[in-house]
């Protein structure tokens, strides 16, 4: 189950009959949240509270339960993810040659932390302990493109190209 | 129906659709419809073949031609070639590491032919989109047999006496699983299949999911049938949306041909099967957390009993297995459990699949017979570890098992072996690692990786591995104390007995594991703060230095050099090591090995630039560190080789007063009287004792310690601390008849020693030189310079010759043959003033403490060989002599000086040792090291010690570099050495380089040692 809301963008109100229309299929299936949600965020792509508060109404479970399932498993965002993933390197070779400099840059630049998305949903940031280029330390990889010998001057012409 | 008369074998496994195997799929189709051949050859897409290193890969039947790393691009030369032509495309094959043999065949590449297939018999062989192609590999009949002619209890019989245990890990038999949950009361009861593999690095279940679905779905059938259970349930990760995809089709197809459903095969036996995904909670693999997420909860696990066989999903009696188990189970149904019983060991029973990754060869899917030795696994299947590194450990059973250190490579790898030594089996995740690999971070990685995916309902596992990890963190940063051994040992001991589930019970496992092995490690980290693999960044000023034993700034002189200050490049070298021009020629430079720029291009030729740097001042005199006060304390060194002069040097530094007493005419241990003069040549080694001797070492020649003066009388002369280097002049000889008193046997050392001493020797025609150390090769060159034809005989192979390879490629080159597998027998008196030496042929077998395969005889293969001169140099131990009464030091086994801490503390508080006569033979630069901390020590024992140690401080380096800016492109410089036919004596081999060579050449440093401070 890929992600389907890029496909074509659906309505809000299309894509809550999709997955009304998913509940409804499967509601007698035991144990069916999980199958649920996973669909939910085919749909949507993540998880925000709305959709939450939807599938417990329409499953007839407790708000609380559909959240602490979402909670505990890393796979259900509740966050949105970036159209963009910048992975900063911080193996050993980066980490002395200032990747955590870089690191912060980011942070200040995007408003964001790691694992956040930004507001425009651009942009989401994550780390990785050895990229495994220490030749070209510090490194950042933006989707999947590498860059090397990275500073936090050059930080800026590189993200220009990402959109 | 057309008579197909080749079938091409396209892997479609994850590893290789991500290398493309998708377009070679296309071109392969295309250029055989090109040809003309669409009814003749089929492309058929397989799962997982287990070389996922080598895909794109392909076979092509009825030969079974293996290509490797097929691209797109050549699928037309293929078809023109192999399928037009039958002529095979041999850029293609697979080649051996190291020796880069191609082979042909599937059948003959050791990787496969060691294998026991099993649970993956379909995989990489059948389509696994094609229930008919699992239909005609017998698929199904297994079910048939069961629902035929079989009674559930006779099924469950066959499962106990096949002796299947869970390949999940906890190795519980699966036979007695069923059992259990088939006794239980209660109408409705489940199969459910755990498909949740999430140890970093495995990926055993994902590719038989892939490759060969229906089989699972085959086996939970037959599981529904033994325990009367209807509904099957396959917990899948959703990180494997391939397996999940391909698991949907095996369902519909198996539905459409009713295989799943209401009567089964026209019996009255119902079953069907739901695909459950997981959604990233690795605690989901424990089997009660997993059966709480299937029903749609959070997945935290709960105490047991009860057991899931009386009390599983949805509270009915439930059998949970593993995917590789229920890939098992059709094959031991067809084939009898008897069959299977006969694979494997007494207590574990048939094969397992493991998952090689990490720093080895052939990384990819194996399935061996359980009990394989470990060192078969990584050697002969794996390939061995890549780049000439050596093998550090072997980490099995993911974040709950286990590693395993080299000194057990002969383990078999099976439940219980594993357990003794603190491993477990687990899924089969098996990631070796090599020697850049800190166990210390290894162990932080793990914790990690735990701490994240503790589901946080039970205290000890929540707050203990966060506790543990902090620990692991500081000792990484070089901010742990001692104390935190004890406390990581007891935390992991409370863990252990108080976490709920399988997660929490086994958190603890790698840090057991690796203080276990690797104590060592943790107290450098601690202690020195020196982490041995480079690894952790807070304790690393850049790699080379760190590698370097005598902890040389390398970065520091290689910029000095680049900007022709020759003169402040030498200073940095000699505040830690004043042998620049002895290590600019004989240094193995295990610091290259480590050297960042590899990754770019190949590393900076840093002895190479050493020599020239040493070589370019002739006065060392104004280079050497300035001498602190002087206390007037005397110490006196006793031998005078590269670690006894460094440490009165460095202790010189300090300000003490230092006379070294030599029992030989000229100083300078083995530099002076074991390398031959074509490597170092004496005036070199003359130099740089000289360069000592006027900086204050005072050197006294002639003077045996023991004979000559003892230590007493020293101590009387108010000497009031000793170091003992007095190397490893000692040949051991084999014992064997007819070399006592031989005046055509002698030792490697006493040659090397009468060459360098003028003393006359002939050598005569035929000179055979048994070992495979340095020593050996430096005494068959000598040899052959004399005008000896000349063999080096070693017991082993090539690859675990202890010499350093460029040493033994040289002697190939001046024509000494290497005769490897072999040993010498006897040695007899020949008639016409020859010797007749009896070898032996020898081959390897399994392996010993030092991860080196044993060498043993092979029967009757005795052979004899006439030899003029025969060399023995198969090892050397210290000569200690009456240098000092027996009860005033400990010695080890082997002859060497007991030292009770890294830094050359003997028995007495007033003797210090160092060098090889501590380490046995070994390099310069680590008997330099070695120096470096008894001189530590010496001042700690003879006043309060201070704060720092000029040699332990890295001084700025003050040449401008600009980490933004692209590093020089050109390659490594090559060293000048002179051609074979005008090499005729003793002159050194190698030159050195021009001005301009060695400071382009230092110029290619990265200067990994520049860090970015945060301002």
């Amino acid at each position: 189950m890929g992600c389907l809301c890029n496909e074509k963008e659906l309505t809000d109100e299309q894509k809550y009959k999709q997955l009304k229309e998913f509940i409804d299929e499967n509601k007698n299936k035991k144990g069916y949240l999980i199958p649920v949600l996973h669909t939910a965020q085919a749909i949507f792509g993540y998880l925000p509270p709305e959709v939450q508060n939807f599938v417990a109404k329409e499953m007839n479970t407790p708000v609380s339960v559909v959240t602490g399932v979402v909670t505990f498993y890393s796979y259900f965002k509740i966050f949105p993810a970036g159209r963009h993933t910048v992975t900063v390197c911080l193996g050993t070779a980066c980490y002395v040659r200032g990747a955590k400099k870089i690191l912060e840059e980011l942070e200040k630049k995007m408003g964001i932390k790691i694992g956040e998305t930004t507001e425009d949903r651009r942009f989401s940031m994550g780390v990785q302990r050895c990229l495994g280029a220490c030749g070209l330390a510090p490194v950042i990889m933006i989707d999947k493109d590498v860059y090397g010998r990275m500073s936090a001057k050059k930080l800026d012409k590189i993200l220009e190209q990402y959109k | 129906m057309y008579n197909l008369r080749a079938h091409v074998l396209l892997c479609y496994g994850g590893a290789c659709i991500s290398s493309n195997a998708g377009s070679v799929k296309e071109a392969m189709e295309k250029a055989i419809a090109k040809a003309g051949l669409q009814n003749e050859v089929d492309v058929v897409t397989t799962g997982c073949m287990g070389t996922c290193e080598l895909g794109p890969i392909m076979v092509i039947y009825p030969e079974g031609v293996f290509y490797q790393k097929v691209k797109s691009e050549d699928a037309e030369e293929i078809v023109q070639e192999h399928l037009l032509k039958g002529r095979v495309v041999k850029r293609l094959f697979y080649k051996k590491p190291k020796t880069e043999e191609m082979i042909e065949m599937f059948n003959d590449i050791d990787f496969f032919k060691l294998q026991k297939k099993i649970a993956l018999r379909n995989c990489g062989i059948i389509n696994p989109l094609e229930i008919e192609e699992y239909i005609a590999a017998d698929g199904y009949m297994a079910l048939g047999k069961v629902l035929t002619e079989m009674t559930p209890q006779q099924v469950i019989e066959e499962m106990k006496k096949s002796g299947l245990r869970g390949r999940g890990g906890a190795g519980f038999p699966t036979g007695l699983k069923w059992q259990f949950t088939a006794a239980s009361p209660g109408k409705q009861k489940y199969v459910c299949c755990n498909a949740d593999e999430g140890d970093p690095g495995a990926f055993m279940d994902r590719s038989i999911l892939e490759g060969d679905p229906h089989s699972v779905m085959e086996a939970m059938m037959i599981c529904g049938y033994a325990i009367g259970a209807d509904q099957g349930y396959i917990y899948v990760r959703a990180e494997y949306p391939l397996a999940v995809e391909r698991l949907s089709i095996a369902i519909e197809q198996a539905k459409k041909n009713e295989l799943l459903g209401k009567n089964i095969l026209g019996t009255d036996f119902n079953f069907d099967i739901e695909i459950r995904m997981g959604a990233g909670a690795f605690v989901c693999g424990e089997e009660t957390a997993l059966m709480r997420s299937i029903e749609g909860k959070r997945g935290e696990p709960r105490p047991k009993p009860p057991y899931p066989a009386q009390k599983g999903l949805f509270e009915c009696p439930t059998v949970l297995n593993n995917v590789e188990t229920f890939a098992n189970i059709p094959y031991i149904i067809l084939n009898g459990a008897d069959d299977f019983a006969s694979v494997g060991t007494e207590k574990s029973r048939g094969t397992k699949v493991f998952a090689l990754a990490g720093d080895i060869n052939n990384t990819g899917l194996i399935e061996v017979p359980i009990g394989m030795p470990l060192g078969t696994i990584i050697y002969d299947i794996g390939g061995g570890i890549p780049n000439n590194k050596k093998l550090k450990a072997v980490q099995i059973g993911g974040p709950s098992g286990g590693c395993i250190p080299t000194d057990h490579l002969n383990v078999k790898v099976d439940y219980e072996s594993l357990q003794e030594l603190g491993a477990i089996m687990g899924s089969g995740g098996l990631i070796v690692m090599d020697e850049d690999t800190c166990m210390v971070d290894l162990a932080r990685y793990f914790m990690e990786f735990i701490q994240e995916e503790s589901c946080g309902n039970c205290t000890p596992c929540r707050q203990g591995t966060r506790i543990m990890l902090n620990i692991l963190e500081r000792i990484c940063q070089g901010k742990g104390k001692m104390e935190d051994l004890d406390i990581l040992e007891e935390l992991s001991e409370q863990i252990k007995q108080t976490s709920l589930c399988g997660l929490g019970q086994t958190a603890p496992n790698p840090i057991i594991a690796t203080l276990r092995y690797f104590r060592d490690e943790y107290i450098e980290h601690i202690r020195d703060k020196k982490c041995r693999a480079g690894v952790c960044a807070e304790l690393v000023y850049s790699p080379c230095s760190n590698e370097c034993p005598a902890s040389v700034n390398v970065p520091g002189y290689l910029a000095y050099t680049k900007e022709g200050n020759f003169k402040k490049a030498l200073e940095i070298h000699l505040k830690n090591n004043p042998f620049p021009a002895v290590c600019g020629r004989v240094c193995p430079h295990q610091c290259e090995a480590k050297c960042r720029r590899n990754d770019l291009d190949s590393a900076v030729s840093i002895r190479s630039v050493k020599r020239f740097m040493a070589d370019s001042i002739d006065d060392y005199l104004k280079c050497f560190p300035e001498k602190q006060n002087s206390n007037g304390i005397k110490v006196a060194v006793i031998g005078s080789g590269p670690s006894g002069l460094s440490n009165a040097y460095f202790l010189t530094m300090l300000g003490y007063e230092v006379t070294v007493f030599e029992s030989e005419a000229k100083a300078g241990g083995m530099l002076t009287y074991a390398i031959p003069s074509y490597r170092l040549p004496k005036n070199i080694v003359e130099k740089e004792i000289q360069a000592l001797s006027r900086y204050g070492v005072k050197i006294k020649t002639n003077s045996k310690i023991g004979k000559d003066i003892t230590i007493n009388e020293l101590k009387k002369q108010g000497f009031k601390a000793f170091y003992i280097a007095i190397g490893t002049g000692d040949s051991i000889m084999p014992a064997i008849e007819g070399i006592d008193g031989n005046n055509r046997v002698i030792s490697g050392l006493d040659f090397l020693y009468k060459i360098n001493n003028n003393e006359k020797i002939s050598v005569g025609q035929e000179v055979v030189v048994i070992g495979g150390g340095n020593t050996a090769i430096d005494a068959a060159r000598t040899a052959k310079r004399m005008g000896a034809g000349v063999t080096i005989v070693y017991r082993r192979t090539r690859e675990e010759m202890p010499a350093e390879i460029e040493e033994i490629k040289e002697a190939e080159n001046e024509g000494i043959k290497i005769q490897l597998l072999q040993n010498i027998k006897s040695v007899k008196s020949n008639s016409n003033n020859k010797l007749a030496v009896e070898f032996l042929n020898m081959r390897l077998s399994e392996f010993d403490k030092s991860g080196r395969r044993r060498p043993v005889e092979i029967e009757a293969s005795l052979f004899t060989r006439e030899v003029d001169l025969l060399i023995l140099a198969i090892g050397q131990k210290p000569s200690l002599g009456h240098l000092f009464d027996k009860e005033a030091i400990k010695l080890n086994r082997d002859g060497t000086i007991f030292c009770h801490s890294h830094k050359g503390e003997t028995m007495s508080e007033d003797i210090f040792a160092g060098g090889d006569v501590v380490t046995g033979p070994s390099t310069v630069v680590e008997a330099i090291g070695q120096a470096q901390r008894a001189a530590e020590a010496i001042d700690k024992y003879l006043t309060d010690g201070r704060k720092e140690y000029p040699w332990n401080i890295m001084d700025e380096i003050e040449v401008k570099f600009d980490p933004e800016e692209e590093p020089v492109d050109y390659e490594r410089a090559k060293n000048i050495i002179i051609p074979v036919g005008e090499r005729d004596s003793f002159t050194e081999v190698e030159k050195t380089w021009d001005k301009v060579t060695a400071c382009k050449e230092a110029d290619r440093c990265l200067r990994c040692e520049f860090k970015k401070e945060e301002e």
